[in-house]
This record gives structure tokens, sequence and C-alpha cells, in this order.
């Protein structure tokens, strides 16, 4: 117990005597986590946002005022009958401006200037199978009700063609950064043993035992992974308040559910140290022969 | 206590370093040795410590054949044997408590009794007042105090010393002289390496004499030169 106590120390003291360097490795820790951190969080958002599509209003057709509620529910009926259409639904003056009142609930000066008079009536539909949309837009294409199609499905196309992509390409990344932390802190590691190897070499002229010299190193490794590994954490925290004060009107959401969040970054965190851990470990061998 | 048998040490390259040496040191004894640079003698004291190994014969240290050893026992081995060198070996970032500290801490001792044995032999050495200086502000003769402090802190039964007095000077010699010669009346067993005649010759010991690797001369009680009485 206290020979664990005395080592943690030595590892301390190691680390404030090696601090340039350990300052470097947790920098650079902290970059490729935090790369790796970013691409997980993005990826998150990208599924949360296709999901949300998947679920929701896939097209808005905004509709000239001409002909009124009557009209616009012979079309409603008309679209609800298309094969692609799963379901679809009227949004009438009124909703359209409660819905735009609760987007803009934080900007009541914009919305003062606004009434229900100004704003379309719309159809929401939700289609069978996302990918069919461009169909439904040509079975509407001249309808003289029609005074805008939704911007979604661009989005939505874009989006669903760069999931795959994106996924592969955070994978790729979380793989990539995480490896490199793991070459970085043996490679920090194995400077610490070559500035520290007369010590090491008294040390075991002494009876120091292989782990009584490991445990420091190992110690020390798994310091700069935790400390690289939570600046990560913390970074990739902060961005995302940051990301989320944009309006979530816009076509993406932003935020990623906090719990989400949490549990990747203790992953992160854990996997700082790991890397820490296996790092040095790495680092480690080959060296220590008596 | 040491036992060597028909022991060599050819380096890598060839250098053939020590042949055909064999001894016998017995408990308490205190042995020289002497020879030429080059003759053997760290060769000697590092084979006894594992640092280098035999590459014939055997060796007995502490009832033990350290030539069959496995690694992972070596630190073992050297929590039995003191070692005392002429450059100190001290650890640069650690003050003189700790250092000498630090042979009790591999051993896993518990803390309150590393400090009573080190402030113990802190005062054996005449070093109570410095315990918290780095070696670096201390003299050489201060630090060799240190290192034999931290040689004998755990009470091994045999101390090894290369050239102790190699870069101290005549005065500071006697001085450190005294304090391996009262370790040695405590029944640990010493074998010290050195080219200080003037040692040799007012202390009267074993003297083992190597020469180019071989033992040329194993007289008690004697001095650094060949002497006729036995
Ligand atoms: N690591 C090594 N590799 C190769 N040859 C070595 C090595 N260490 C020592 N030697 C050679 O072995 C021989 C004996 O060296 P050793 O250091 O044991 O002598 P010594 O008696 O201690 O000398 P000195 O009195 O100068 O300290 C010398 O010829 C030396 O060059
Ligand atoms: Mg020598």
């Amino acid at each position: 117990m206290s020979t664990l106590l005395f080592l943690i120390g030595e590892a301390f003291v190691n680390l404030r005597r090696n601090a340039l360097v350990a300052t470097g490795a947790i920098l650079a820790v902290f970059v490729s986590l935090a790369l790796a951190f970013g691409a997980l969080v993005f990826n998150e958002l990208v599924r949360v946002n296709t999901l949300q599509w998947q679920e929701g209003d896939h097209l808005i057709i905004f509709l000239k005022d001409e002909g009124g509620p009557v009209a616009h529910s012979e079309l409603l009926s008309q679209i609800n009958d298309y094969p692609e259409v799963k379901n679809a639904w009227y949004l009438d003056k009124a909703g359209a401006y409660q819905e735009f009142l609760e987007i803009y609930s934080d900007q009541p000066a914009l919305a003062a200037t606004v009434t229900a008079a100004d704003l379309p009536a719309s159809i929401r539909v939700e289609l069978e199978d996302i990918s069919t949309y461009q169909e439904v837009q040509f079975r509407l294409v001249g309808h003289p009700l029609l005074r805008r199609l939704s911007v979604f499905s661009e989005g939505i196309e874009r989006l669903l063609s760069l999931t795959g992509v994106l996924n592969s390409i955070g994978i790729g990344l979380v793989v990539l950064m995480g490896a490199s932390a793991v070459v970085l802190i043996a490679n920090t590691i194995r400077m610490a043993i070559y500035a520290r190897r007369e010590e090491i070499a008294i040390m075991k002229l002494v009876g120091a035992g292989n782990w009584f010299i490991r445990v420091p190193f190992i110690i020390e490794g798994a310091t700069v992974g935790l400390l690289g590994g939570g600046l990560a954490a913390a970074a990739v925290f902060a961005s995302h308040n940051l990301l989320e004060r944009i309006p979530t009107d816009i076509l993406i959401r932003f935020q990623a559910d906090q719990g989400f969040l949490l549990s990747r970054a203790i992953l992160i965190l854990a996997f700082g140290g790991l890397a820490g851990f296996i790092g040095s470990s790495l680092g480690l061998r080959r060296f220590l022969r008596v | 206590m040491i036992r060597l048998h028909n022991v060599a040490k050819v380096y890598d390259g060839g250098v053939v370093a020590v042949q055909e040496v064999s001894m016998d040191v017995r408990k308490g004894e205190f042995v020289f040795l002497v020879g030429p640079s080059g003759s053997g003698k760290s060769t000697l004291i590092r084979m006894c410590l594992r640092e280098e190994k035999a590459t014939r014969g055997k060796i007995w240290v502490a009832g033990k054949d350290i030539t069959k050893l496995p690694t992972w026992r070596v630190p073992y081995l050297r929590r039995t044997v003191g070692t005392i060198f002429q450059d100190f070996k001290l650890l640069p970032t650690k003050t003189v408590a700790e250092n000498v500290a630090f042979a009790l801490k591999v051993t896993g001792c518990p803390r309150s009794i590393v400090r009573r044995q080190v402030n113990t032999v802190l005062e054996l050495v005449g070093l109570s007042a410095k315990t918290d200086r780095y070696p670096r502000q201390l003299s050489g003769g201060e630090q060799q105090r240190v290192s034999i402090a931290r040689a004998f802190v755990n009470r091994p039964p045999i101390l090894l010393a290369d050239e102790p007095t190699g870069n101290l000077d005549p005065a500071t010699s006697v001085g450190i002289m005294r304090l391996l010669d009262r370790i040695n009346r405590t029944g640990t067993t010493v074998m010290m390496a050195t080219h200080d005649f003037a040692i040799v010759d007012a202390m009267r010991r074993r003297v083992v004499q190597l020469d180019r690797g071989r033992v040329v001369r194993d007289q008690s009680g004697s001095g650094y030169e060949s002497s006729d009485e036995t």
C-alpha cells in the first residue's frame, strides 16, 4: 500500500520534471481524441437528423391562398391517394402562425411583425420511402395551388447519401486517432525512459524490481492519456454548447442528447486512460532487461 | 558468503576479462581486490551482482548459485548485496534521506520502519544534519557516505565496493575506510576493489591480486605489494 503511494508519488514528480514533453503529449493526445470524439458526436448528429426526417415531415407543400380551405382539402385527399405517400396532413394559416411563433419564440420582435394572414397554409407529407420524394415532386409540378415545394428534399438526399460515408469516415477517424494517441504516449514514455536511463540503472543496482520501475511510467502514461481525454471531452462539450445556440428551425438540429454526450465523454476518458496504459506498456517493452 | 569456481568472463568481441578464477570469501571477511588497470576487478564485482553473466564457471553469493538465477530473481540478489562505487551512483533528484530510503522502498518496507532505519543509518555515517540536501550540494566524501548508508540500510550480509575511495582525497578516504571497517565488524562480508595501496597497507587484510584476469596472489593480513610473511 505505502509502496503504491510511493510509486504514484514518483510518477507525478517525474511528470513535473518532464513537464514540457508531458504537456506536448497531453496536447497531442487531446487533439487526436477530440477529433475522434468529435467524429462520434458528428455521427450522432447525422443519425438524429436523418432519423427526424424519416419519422417526420418529408415534404412541405406551401399553398397559394386561392380557393381557400375547400380547394386545399381537395388537394390534400389527392395527395393522400398517392402511392408514395404514407400520410399527409393540412396545416392552415393559424397553425402556421403557431408554428412560426414556436420557432421564433426567442425573437419576439420578429414575431410581432408577422400575422397569421402573412403565412401560407401548407400540406405536410410523410413518405413511405423517403427516396421517392421526387415522384411526388413530379406529380405536383404545375399544380395551380402550389406556391413552393419544401426545401427539405435536397437536404434529405444529400444527407442520406452522405450518412453512410460519414459513418465510415467517423469510425475510421476514431480508430486512427485512437491509435495515434497510443503511439504518441508510447513515444513519450520511451523518451522519458531514455532521459532517465542512468537513474533506472542505479535503481536496478539497488535492487528495484521491474515492476517497481515500470509502474511509475505506466501511471505517467495513463495520466497523460486521461488528461488528454479529459481536455478532449471538455472541448467537445464546449463546442457542442456553441452549436446548440444555432436556431433549430434550419435544416439540421445541432443538439445531441446530453446522456449520449456524457456516455461518450466517459468513453473517451476511459479510452485516454487505456491508450496511456497500452502506450506506456508498449514504450516499456524491450527495455528493462537486467 | 562469496564463492567462485573456475569463473571466466569473455566480453562480446572476445576480450577475456577474467579467467580460471576460484576463491572463497567467508562470512565476516574483508577482502581487497587489487591489480593493475584492466586486470578484471570490476568485472568480477559486476558478475557477483549479475550485472554481467559469467561466461564459464559458477558463482555462489549468500549460498545461492547466481549463475543459474532467473532474471526476475536478480533484484532479490541485489537486495542482499550492498554496493558502493567510485562515482557514488546517487539519484540526483532525490535528497540524501530519499536516496537512502529508496533501497528500503524497493523491498516494500513500510514507511514508519523506513524512516526509523534511514535516520539510524544516516546518524551512523555522520550525515544527520544533511538529510534534506541533494547530492549536488554535498562534497564527494559526503556523497560516498550517503551511498554507504544506502548500501547498508537494509543490513545486507555482503557489501561490494568498486574503488570507493577512487575520487576522494587521502584524508576523506580514511574516513570512508573507517566506516567500511565498522560495518565489517558488525559481521558484514566486504569485498573491495582498489588501487589505493596506502589503504591496503594500513588495513592488513586479505588481499586477492589479479593480473590479466587471473588470481596471482591470495594472501591474508597482507599489503598492496606481495609480502613474504604469511
Ligand atoms: N563492457 C565491456 N565490454 C568489453 N570489454 C570490457 C567491458 N568491460 C570491461 N572490459 C574489458 O575487460 C577487461 C577488464 O576490465 P575491468 O573493468 O574489469 O578492469 P579493472 O581491473 O576494473 O580495471 P580498473 O582498475 O581500471 O578499474 C579490460 O580489458 C576491459 O577493457
Ligand atoms: Mg574497475
